[in-house]
């Protein structure tokens, strides 16, 4: 009996996952609900991440996290498995957050035109300045892409390649934003490079 | 010297922006409802729209038929004075185009929520 459990417990350990590219296949060729939630699970806590600091709210980054999953259900066939899965989900997430923001603006501009400023105001994802933690003050520093740039780089650990796929943009550009973002918080913060190490 | 900078800088970046996992929390049972949803409206916009226009443009059809059925001769004479009856046939027939349109549309939005 023991010997029995034992060879169970090792067979479902040794198992291996199948790949991101296995299960988008599977999802592409057969609608696989099944498959695509396990690329839901795999992913959802980084997707969350990317869009709760480009965001800075939690519920309207959790509604476009979700937003973000159905729109890949339909685009999963443009996936080519040549870049990583994450890399071209962020970019889905990227557009999906742009998309809401514009929607977002134009409703304030609709609102401004009929008087009502005061709803008009709490459109839209701003931060305010004084009230803000130090990274959303530090993020607040960046333009949107650069924020996007470096929340893909620091908070979700994408290597520059991947940034590179996601942004549709070479690696040198990458590097190269990286660099004028972190000088802009020098500037910004006044950090001298000794306090910054 | 300055790699030496740049990775701490990196690594102070990194630690700033670290932060615990964020757990599930039927996040993923919440996409996959929408998706299911999404599947079935699907399935189902096809038909459904198709037997509502059906429905609909049944009987302009059948009456653009016996109109066309009794255009065996003196057709510049027939086509000169159209008949009022068809005339109705022909907007029910555009609102019949219209309502599956607003069929497919209202459907969508649906899939959308």
């Amino acid at each position: 009996m023991a010997i029995h459990g034992t060879r169970l417990i090792t067979l479902s350990t040794t198992t291996p996952e199948p790949p991101d590219h296995a299960l988008v296949a599977r999802v592409v060729a057969a609608n696989d609900a099944l498959a695509f939630g396990e690329l839901v699970r795999r992913h959802q806590s980084r997707v969350r991440n990317f869009l709760r600091h480009l965001s800075g709210d939690h519920a309207t980054a959790d509604d476009l996290a979700q937003d973000t999953f159905l729109h890949a259900w339909d685009k999963l066939s443009t996936y080519s498995a040549r870049g990583s899965f994450i890399g071209w989900l962020l970019r889905v997430a990227y557009t999906t957050f742009l998309q809401s923001r514009r929607r977002a603006k134009r409703y304030a501009q609709i609102l401004r035109a009929a008087g009502d400023d005061a709803h008009a105001a709490s459109q839209g994802y701003t931060r305010s300045d004084d009230e803000a933690p130090d990274l959303d003050r530090l993020l607040a520093a960046l333009t949107e892409e650069e924020q996007a740039i470096f929340i893909m780089a620091y908070a979700c650990g994408l290597s520059h390649r991947e940034i590179g796929s996601a942004m549709l943009m070479p690696i040198g550009t990458v590097k190269s934003v990286i660099y004028r973002g972190k000088q802009k918080i020098r500037t910004q913060f006044d950090i001298k490079d000794h306090q910054h190490g | 010297m300055a790699d030496r900078e740049r990775s701490a800088a990196d690594r102070r970046l990194e630690a700033l922006f670290e932060s615990a996992p964020i757990a599930d929390d039927g996040f993923t049972d919440r996409v996959l409802r929408r998706v299911r949803r999404r599947i079935w409206v699907r399935r189902l916009v096809l038909p459904v729209a198709a037997a509502i226009g059906g429905a609909l443009a049944y009987e302009p059809a059948m009456a653009l038929l016996r109109f066309i059925s009794r255009l065996e001769v003196g057709i510049p004479q027939e086509l000169r004075t159209m008949p009022v009856s068809l005339l109705s046939s022909a907007t029910i027939a555009a609102l019949s185009v219209v309502l599956l349109l607003a069929v497919a549309l209202a459907l969508r939005m649906l899939d959308e929520f």
